[in-house]
């Protein structure tokens, strides 16, 4: 076969190919009549439906958006139901001691770091970014340490590192002895001003 | 018989080789390990808190060339991009506290310098080799990690951080 009888037979296949494809496809139905195998709506249907407000989204959309916003509330109340899961699973009630920092005025002191250590073991050493203390400044209460002790009795140590009065560097402890009953404890250590003497003062308040 | 124990061995190497490269884990498409920690000029700084910029996180070490190659690199980087939304944090990984402070201070970095002394952080980072870059998207997600440094890397870590800035 020479050259000239091969560029014929290719230029043959392309076109029965490119007919071939043609004819696999249904043509589209031309403006204004309907397709061949669409059935024609009903006679009452071909009342137009009332035209949308220019600005609102169409129906489409706004399903598809109350969709989403059904899932992100399924989410958001699932992520609760673990959370209190996790909670009864990992620190039941009769065991359970959680830790709450909180902070009031702070003129006399600038929280740096807290370390806790409960029966001389430390459980917790904890670093406070400028944004953590601007928030307990503000009245936020944070829960810094969650964990299960047995019932009995307990000794609790709470260092705090920051600057003190006149941008000093400032370090100190508060101890509390507890007794874990059978429900949960709930403790909380307090950063206050003692305004007459210039100085901070830290407590631990034992929430009963 | 000697060819064959040759090949043999050949293929052995191989497949360790290929083993131990699989068995590097990753943290690229996974969430950022958080962190705090001290910086040089005193304040304690947490990653978390930069969500909603780009980040770039470089552990460096002194003892190691690489990183002293890498810091006026990515000090530039920091300067140029830091107005787009980049976030540059160095974290030093030194267990020498007071040599690591002396080196970083020498440094002068416009970037924030920060210690970490424990372990912890370069377990979840999977820290092998010193310099190590990591570069966390705007949702707080590692999008790249590199490990060591080249003299023209940065122009590839510059290829991921503007694609991360238009995102």
């Amino acid at each position: 076969m020479n050259l000239k009888h091969r560029i014929v037979s290719i230029a043959v296949c392309a076109v029965m190919l490119s007919a071939g494809l043609a004819i696999g496809q249904t043509p589209p139905p031309a403006k204004g009549e309907p397709a061949a195998d669409t059935p024609a709506p009903p006679a009452d249907a071909q009342v137009a439906p009332p035209p949308p407000a220019p600005d609102a989204p169409p129906p489409e959309l706004k399903t598809l958006d109350q969709e989403v916003q059904g899932l992100k509330k399924d989410v958001v109340d699932l992520n609760k139901d673990l959370f209190v899961l996790q909670e009864e699973l990992l620190f039941p009630a009769n065991t359970q001691v959680a830790l709450y920092v909180s902070m009031d005025v702070g003129t006399f002191f600038a929280l740096d770091s807290v370390t806790v250590k409960i029966d001389n073991k430390e459980v917790k050493n904890y670093l406070y970014t400028a944004r953590e203390a601007d928030a307990l400044l503000k009245g936020g209460v944070q829960q810094i340490y969650l964990g299960n002790l047995k019932v009995g009795k307990h000794e609790l140590v709470a260092f705090f590192t920051g600057k003190g009065p006149v941008e000093r560097d400032y370090k100190r402890g508060a101890t509390i002895n507890f007794d874990k009953g059978v429900g949960a404890k709930y403790l909380e250590l307090k950063i206050t001003d003692r305004v007459p003497k210039h100085q901070p003062e830290f407590m631990i308040k034992d929430w009963e | 018989m000697r060819k064959a124990v040759l090949a043999g061995g050949l293929i052995l190497g191989l497949a360790v080789g290929t083993a131990s490269l699989a068995a590097t884990p990753s943290i690229v498409g996974k969430a950022a390990p958080d962190f705090v920690l001290r910086g040089l000029d005193g304040r304690n700084l947490r990653l978390s808190e930069f969500r909603g910029q780009v980040v770039l996180v470089n552990f460096w070490s002194r003892s190691d060339g690489d990183s002293r190659q890498q810091m006026p690199a990515l000090d530039r980087i920091n300067i140029t991009y830091q107005r787009a939304g980049l976030v540059v944090i160095g974290v030093s990984v030194d267990e020498d506290l007071r040599r690591s402070k002396e080196f970083a201070s020498a440094m002068s970095v416009s970037y924030p310098i920060l210690f970490d002394t424990g372990t912890e952080i370069g377990k979840d980072y999977y820290l092998q080799k010193m310099p190590m870059t990591v570069l966390v998207d705007r949702s707080g997600v590692v999008r790249y990690t590199a490990v060591g440094f080249r003299r023209g890397d940065e122009r590839v870590y510059l290829d991921h951080i503007r694609e991360l800035l238009r995102e």
